[in-house]
């Protein structure tokens, strides 16, 4: 059985705007599964469906043989959900939020303050427990959303950019007790997320999304090596467009940078290097600097999609979603 | 009785906000508190509407007027959690979709309930007389809570509807003073002229204030017809608001 199977799933907002176009995806239990994609790709009206929010327009969604639709119930029992969006109550303090959710999600009454305790320990909270979350950092926000989402241990967590807008130390601070619940629990973690990095370092296996459908799938390092490139990037003395000329002759496609730096396509980089050096030596023509550079998931979107996710959408996104929980915290 | 735990728990959660945040609580009240001192004051020595005694006669209105508003504006707080996560993070959670406007419906009440014990107790200052039996005061209380629960519904269905903080609040003024003075809140429904009366007759106000008034002022317990009609508005509210709240994300 798979943690989530979508078939065929299409939806269709009321403005007419295609959001899903017929994706197919399936997580297999234990992982941790990322869903790459710029923003607008689709990633968060997937995850809002899978979550039984809304409804899709066509195909279905089961989660561990559940049907999104008939058993929704029995499928917001099974998750631990944090939206990309705060989702606490900026006026309670950091342990009131987490009793009121508690209570939300059934908890029972006997075993509720330890599973509270256990949570915020676990995230590391135990010392701001009674601090007002209007306080708080964004890291210590989403650590809270998170530790509030596993208090009912649940086997599937569902993440939607789970560290958007957190500095790099909280991202992997984030990161460890996420992974640290899973291997302690064998629980699935799917995600969505716009950041490279993160789909490579932390999930198992990745979905690359666009434009509402699914565009390639695998491990990180599968899709790298399917669809990515290494590079050899150079800095030669002299004449650049003679040692375009010799690497061409060689059989390379080549170009070169605004920065004066030759960069060339290569499947085996580390065995290539010393054989274009010594190929250029031989021609006269010396190699100053050389470097290698590993493909990347991004090269991997840029080879499927024909773009990049561009930097200034993200910088964007995450500039309204600061002044969103800004507004949140003064309360409007 | 785990049904009724995701309730309760919504309801605590709003008198936790309260009690970090009581400032809502006196700002609200200064209106109302102006109403019956001032105006009730000033009204009692100018006209005569065949009432006894004008304080004592429009505080339960202006209680409702107050609650009834409070209970109306609730409903900012859903838009807010809408642009927030908190509305997803519900609707994704095992408590079902009816708790959580029920829940949020009497959350609000009870948080616009508090204006009950402020009206009557300023009212009381400037020299209205109310009952002393302690149990109809705590069963005027409930019917308070009751009648803002039906309000606070439509508050959220407000919410779904429209969306961004502005549409609401407009919204919002354009139904809560019409629904003050188109009732028996400030002046009795025989003095009203016919066309008004008709809609005062439909106003679920007039029938909250009739309550209030017979159990508060006249120790009166004949409330069934009242309570009914009241019944019926909750029931509507509530249904049409579960209806609708699936609008309020997509």
């Amino acid at each position: 059985m798979f943690a989530i199977e979508v078939r065929d799933l299409v939806k269709v907002y009321s403005g007419g705007v295609v959001a899903l176009n017929g994706v197919n995806l399936v997580v297999d239990e234990g992982v941790s599964h990322a869903i790459l994609g710029p923003n607008g790709a689709g990633k968060t009206t997937l995850i809002r469906i899978i979550t039984t929010q809304i409804k899709p327009t066509k195909g279905s969604v089961k989660v561990f043989g559940f049907d999104i639709m008939s058993q929704g119930g029995r499928v917001r029992g099974l998750i631990g959900y944090v939206p990309q969006e705060m989702s606490l109550w900026t006026e309670l303090t950091g342990y009131e939020n987490a009793l009121i959710y508690a209570k939300i999600y059934g908890i029972e009454s006997s075993k509720r303050a330890e599973v509270i305790e256990d949570v915020l320990e676990f995230m590391g909270l135990k010392e701001v427990e009674k601090r007002l979350v209007k306080t708080y950092s964004g890291g210590m926000i989403r650590r809270l959303e998170i530790a509030i989402a596993l208090m009912c241990r649940p086997k599937l967590l569902i993440l939607d950019e789970p560290t958007i807008g957190l500095d790099p130390r909280a991202r992997m601070l984030v990161w460890e007790r996420l992974l640290a619940y899973k291997k302690e629990f064998g629980s699935t973690i799917f995600f969505a997320t716009h950041y490279m990095d993160e789909a490579d370092k932390y999930a198992d296996k990745v979905s690359l999304i666009d434009r509402g459908r699914i565009v390639a799938e695998g491990t990180s390092s599968e899709l790298k090596k399917i669809y990515g490139v290494d590079k050899i990037v150079l800095r030669v003395v002299g004449d650049m467009e003679k040692a375009r000329k010799v690497l061409q002759e060689f059989g390379f496609d080549v170009s070169i940078s605004n920065n004066g730096e030759v960069s060339m396509a290569v499947k085996d980089p580390a065995i290539m290097l010393p054989k274009v050096i010594e190929g250029l030596y031989s021609m006269g023509i010396a190699v100053l600097e050389a470097r290698v550079v590993e493909a990347s998931l991004d090269d991997v979107f840029i080879k499927l999609t024909g773009k990049g996710i561009s930097e200034e959408e993200e910088r964007e996104l995450i500039r309204d979603i600061l002044s969103t929980r800004r507004m949140i915290r003064r309360g409007g | 009785m785990k049904t009724f735990e995701s309730i309760l728990a919504l309801v605590e959660m709003e008198l936790r906000r309260l009690k970090h945040d009581p400032i809502e609580i006196i700002t609200r009240a200064i209106q109302p508190i102006l109403w019956v001192t001032v105006f009730g004051i000033v009204m009692a020595h100018r006209v005569a509407l065949g009432v006894q005694d004008y304080i004592s006669f429009i505080a339960p209105g202006v209680v409702f007027q107050s609650a009834t508003f409070m209970a109306l504006a609730y409903g900012i707080m859903m838009v807010f959690e809408r642009e927030s996560g908190v509305l997803k993070k519900l609707l994704s959670s095992p408590i079902p979709r009816v708790n959580i406007v029920i829940g949020r419906s009497l959350a609000g009440a009870v948080r616009a309930s508090t204006q009950y014990i402020i009206v009557l107790a300023s009212a009381a200052l400037v020299g209205a007389k109310f009952t002393s039996n302690p149990l109809l005061l705590i069963a005027s209380y409930i019917i308070v809570i009751y009648v803002c629960t039906g309000f606070t519904a439509i508050s959220i269905l407000a919410a779904s509807l429209m969306k961004t903080r502005e549409r609401f609040m407009g919204i919002v003024g354009a139904i809560s003073m019409p629904l003050f003075f188109a009732s028996n809140a400030l002046y009795p429904i025989d003095i009203m002229p016919e066309a008004l009366k008709v809609f005062a007759l439909l106003n679920p106000l007039t029938y909250a204030v009739d309550i209030l008034r017979k159990l508060v002022l006249y120790n009166e317990l004949d409330v069934l017809i009242d309570l009914l009609a009241l019944t019926i508005f909750n029931i509507i509210s509530l249904a049409i608001a579960v209806k609708e709240l699936n609008k309020i994300i997509e």
